[in-house]
């Protein structure tokens, strides 16, 4: 493939700062959570994270160089090689916090869960373009994609990381809905949902459990489970309208709140920023979606729709899923927040993933010629 | 159906509807953050402020001091010293590693030694002090304060610590503190104890804990942004523990330890008017001192796998056939039944014959014709066959518990165990069959099934002492506040009579007095110029009876089927304010192995009283020894 001037001249700036600007919230924001700990570590998170981000960067070059429709034809390559990541991951990985999530590949600890979300969405995006079916879907029909979903679910979920196991079922439930499904379909699919919803109650650990009653009423454990949730909500709250300043979270600088680097950033966030900060990010997270929405609209071809689709509703998806826990309103689940929770994996696949929504985006100019 | 070319039919404008619905549902959701966020920071923003800043000022926990514990003459046995420790806090330097080393150098130049901790590096949190030295020297002190320049991070914290006065002597008695453990934070139902907290484990230090830790006291400091205390907002003051008295008497205790140290036994002293233990020492026993926080695993392993358990008190938890000891009691029973008189009379011819079985006296060549006072005097083991199959089982069981054995004395101590005495429903509810007439025999003798502790056999013997009270033996004098009233005073308190007139009990102590003093006697090394003491030996058996073959050829191999020595007496004769028992294990006969540990206290505590010193007896005089003579 010879070189096109015009993959400089189409490249989506747009997206890019979005996408950058979220980047370096997430560095000082990383840097205000460790702040009170510099002193203390050799090796602060928020260099590590910058590090990250530089191999994000690189990620995410290679992916937008790489025509999409090239990486989909090796897309159930590509799954079957997270699938086996993730089953060594099973064998051999690491376990940190009483879950069992890492493998170490060429010395670096890396998640094979995180990369599974994007190589998930590429699957089925391969798959509904190659089987499109006008007027919707039957249950059968959707027995392979359910299957694509499935295996790496079951794995996550004994992980045990009932977040991301359940972020891959609502993408795949929201590409469902997009390439159409029968109403039939969908009304059966629907009620052995809810048939099977309490039955999964009893698959839960006890700490699940109490996580998500938890929600309901903080104050049930407030040493206990609920910590997390009072002090979050006493970060955010106590930030005002106006925050208290950068550095100046006292919740977060005396380490009142658990995770603060991780699935806790927004707490740290708004409380230093207040709701005008908090706005701000949300305003920007949704920007990143509708201009997602706009690539996929403007695709050349269903593939790259639907990969747009994917990645766009796999960002929104954690981003509203995070929040609501920071703020409350969803159970605690430990999905991180895109862009600004530190973690090399998620920083990385995420960032490869924009690549690929960047991919998409140029190429419609040149699929038109 | 079917399969759409893929790149030419492609017209995005067919999903727009569809993208528009799906971009509502996305907005309306990110709206519902943007609203609760509005809700939390704006409307409860103020009201969650005030929460944040209250959450700035964090509790502290003062730990109160530990009460003393006195003797019952006011010396001071357990108290507390400071003790230093090197705490390092995380906030202040920047590498820890770099600290240590330096430390590591520094107590190298002086030849000291530093303990490394492989688990330092996990343990870090910011603002959290972790303690890396616990209970330096004061060389070590001098060496970190004069260098502290150097070692930014590193502080001396001065905690109070326990300090345990006469080394092993009372071990068993005072118990040690330890720090709470998850099991004992999980029984609290008190909330009195966090984690954290030291807790008596052992002895006195845990039996009478609630008194002694006092109440933590919590300071509200504010921490700055950084974490360091900037200022105590408020404080409650920590209250200190109270103080005990117990009633041993520190120098007899050391006397007694002396005895038996290097042995293994045990020895209760007791003042039968009252029932205040003036003694209680066992052997082998363990150095308190060594828990002090937290004692070496080398040093609880040595501990725990004593083949003599060094951290039983013999006294309290220590079982023994009661051997001879037995015997007035037993003589007690027959006497008050009416089953015998004073001047009944048995032939011993160092054998009785029971069934098929032959019971041995001691005295292979028999004592011939002995009366009860002989019988007691020369410890006659076939008299008291006869009295004890005349008695039957449930008679002796009667008498036994009357004086109080076969359950727990109360004293005020964790582990006393409550002895057995056998009855013929005790044996078929524990073993299934039924009594036999021969284990009556055997049990006359105070052997077979019959267990007692040490001070079980004391108190018996001090309520034929006292003219029959039983008392509830009181190791705890008072408690005292930390400003020295008295909170709490334990008062001597009866349990009961024995079942026994008193001109038995003068009968009985008679023969008490004979056995120490008069010819034949076989307590005679308790004979002192005064003539006054009364007492008993006893030998219990490990092993069978020694009719059983096996069983005396096995008592030859090893020293631990060697019997135990018993000696109980009481002194003087009349009005008897001294009582002693001794158990020494595989020490052989009781008259030579027991007996001379007696003496030693009865001597010290005469000759401590000796020059003018008044002792109020508690108890009304009574008279005794009508029969003297």
């Amino acid at each position: 493939m010879k070189f096109d001037r015009r993959l400089f001249t189409s490249f989506d700036w747009t997206l890019f700062s979005v996408v950058l600007g979220l980047v370096i919230i997430g560095i000082v924001n990383i840097y205000s959570a460790g702040f009170s700990m510099h002193e203390i570590k050799q090796n602060p998170q928020y260099i590590k994270q910058i590090q990250w981000v530089i191999v994000g960067l690189a990620a995410m070059v290679v992916a937008f160089c790489i025509d999409y429709r090239i990486i989909a034809r090796y897309a159930y390559v590509i799954y079957g090689i997270s699938l086996l990541l993730l089953i060594a991951v099973f064998l051999y990985g690491t376990t940190t916090n009483g879950s069992q999530r890492w493998i170490i590949l060429w010395g670096f600890s890396f998640q094979p869960s995180e990369l599974m979300k994007l190589t998930v969405i590429i699957a089925l995006a391969k798959f509904f373009d190659d089987y499109n079916l006008t007027g919707g879907y039957e249950l059968r029909d959707l027995c392979v994609p359910f299957l694509i979903m499935l295996a790496p679910f079951l794995l996550i979920i004994k992980q045990p990381d009932l977040g991301t196991a359940l972020i891959l079922a609502i993408i795949f439930v929201s590409m469902v809905i997009f390439v159409g499904i029968r109403f039939k379909s969908f009304l059966i699919a629907c009620c052995t949902g809810l048939l099977l919803a309490p039955l999964s109650w009893f698959f839960l650990k006890e700490y699940q459990k109490e996580r998500i009653l938890t929600v309901f009423n903080p104050e049930r454990d407030p040493l206990g489970t609920g910590y997390h949730i009072i002090q979050s909500i006493i970060a955010v709250g106590s930030g005002g309208i106006f925050g208290k300043g950068y550095l100046k979270g006292t919740q977060t600088q005396l380490q009142f709140l658990p995770e603060q680097h991780t699935d806790f950033v927004f707490s740290v966030f708004a409380e230093e920023w207040g709701f005008l900060g908090g706005f701000l990010l949300v305003f920007m997270f949704l920007m990143l979606i509708l201009w997602g929405f706009k690539i996929a609209l403007h695709s050349r071809d269903l593939l790259g729709t639907l990969i747009a689709y994917g990645i766009t509703m796999l960002i929104f998806w954690k981003v509203f899923i995070n929040i609501g826990m920071v703020l409350g309103i969803l159970p605690v689940v430990g999905i991180p927040l895109p862009f600004l929770s530190y973690g090399g994996s998620a920083i990385v696949v995420l960032m490869m993933g924009i690549g690929i929504l960047m991919n998409v985006s140029m190429r419609r100019f040149i699929l038109q010629s | 159906m079917k399969i759409r070319d893929r790149l030419n039919g492609h017209d995005a404008s067919e999903y727009r509807p569809k993208m528009k619905i799906l971009f509502a549902i996305v907005a309306v959701c990110l709206s519902i953050l943007i609203v609760r966020l509005w809700y939390l920071q704006v409307i409860r923003g103020d009201e969650l402020k005030q929460r944040s800043e209250n959450n700035s000022i964090r509790l502290r926990k003062i730990v109160p001091s530990r009460g003393y514990i006195m003797d019952r003459n006011g010396l001071v046995l357990v108290e507390n010293q400071p003790a230093f420790n090197i705490v390092y806090v995380p906030n202040r330097a920047k590498d820890i590693h770099g600290i240590l080393k330096k430390m590591e150098h520094l107590y190298a130049e002086n030849s000291l030694s530093f303990p490394s901790d492989p688990f330092l590096n996990k343990s870090i949190k910011p603002f959290v002090p972790i303690k890396l030295e616990k209970n330096i020297s004061r060389e070590k002190l001098a060496l970190v304060e004069t260098n502290a320049i150097d070692l930014p991070g590193i502080s001396i914290e001065v905690v109070p610590v326990r300090k345990y006065s006469g080394d092993k002597m009372m071990s068993q008695i005072i118990g040690y503190i330890g720090e709470i453990s998850q099991k004992e934070l999980e029984k609290n139902e008190t909330g009195d104890y966090s984690s954290g907290d030291f807790i008596g484990k052992q002895g006195i230090e845990r039996y009478l804990d609630p008194y002694l830790r006092g109440k933590n006291g919590a300071e509200r400091v504010e921490v700055n942004a950084l974490g360091r205390t900037l200022k105590t907002v408020g404080a409650i003051e920590p209250t200190p523990g109270h103080n005990i008295v117990l009633t041993i008497d520190y120098a007899l205790q050391k006397t007694a330890w002396d005895a038996i140290d290097g042995k293994a036994g045990s020895v209760v002293v007791m003042d039968p008017r009252d029932g205040s233990i003036l003694v209680m020492a066992s052997s082998p026993s363990f150095d308190s001192n060594l828990f002090l926080g937290g004692i070496s695993f080398a040093d609880w392993e040595r501990l725990a796998s004593d083949p003599l358990y060094p951290m039983e008190n013999r006294a309290i938890s220590g079982q023994y056939p009661p051997g001879s000891t037995y015997k007035p009691i037993i003589a007690a029973a027959a006497l008050q039944e009416g089953i015998i008189t004073p001047d009944t009379t048995f032939f011993c011819d160092g054998t009785f014959s029971f069934g098929n079985r032959t019971f041995r006296c001691w005295q292979k060549h028999g004592h011939g014709n002995v009366n009860l006072h002989r019988a007691i005097v020369e410890s006659c083991d076939v008299y008291f066959y006869n009295v004890g199959k005349m008695l039957g089982v449930d008679k002796l069981h009667e008498y036994a518990r009357g004086f109080g054995l076969g359950e727990q004395t109360g004293v005020d101590l964790p582990r006393e165990k409550s002895g057995l005495v056998p009855s013929k429903q005790w044996k078929m509810k524990r073993f299934g069959n039924a009594w036999q007439p021969g284990e009556t025999i055997s049990i006359s003798i105070g052997q077979g099934y019959n267990l007692v502790t040490p001070l079980q056999l004391l108190n018996a013997y001090c309520a034929l002492a006292n003219g029959g009270t039983l008392y509830r033996p009181i190791i705890i004098r008072r408690i005292d506040t930390p400003d020295g009233k008295p909170y709490k005073v334990f008062n001597p308190e009866k349990r009961g009579k024995i079942p026994v007139s008193q001109k038995n009990i003068d009968i009985l102590n008679y023969a008490l007095w004979g056995v120490v003093n008069e010819g034949g006697g076989t307590g005679y090394a308790l004979r002192r110029a005064e003539a006054d003491v009364c007492g008993k030996t006893g030998t219990s058996q490990v092993v069978g009876l020694p009719s059983d073959e096996k069983a005396r050829r096995l008592k030859q191999m090893a020293l631990r089927y060697k019997d135990h020595a018993l000696f109980v007496c009481f002194a003087p004769y009349k009005n008897p304010e001294i009582a002693v028992a001794v158990v020494m294990e595989n020490a052989g006969g009781g008259g030579a192995a027991a007996a001379p540990v007696a003496r030693k206290i009865i001597d010290a505590y005469f000759n401590a009283k000796t020059p003018v010193k008044k002792r109020q007896p508690l108890m009304a005089d009574h008279t005794a020894g009508e029969n003297r003579g």
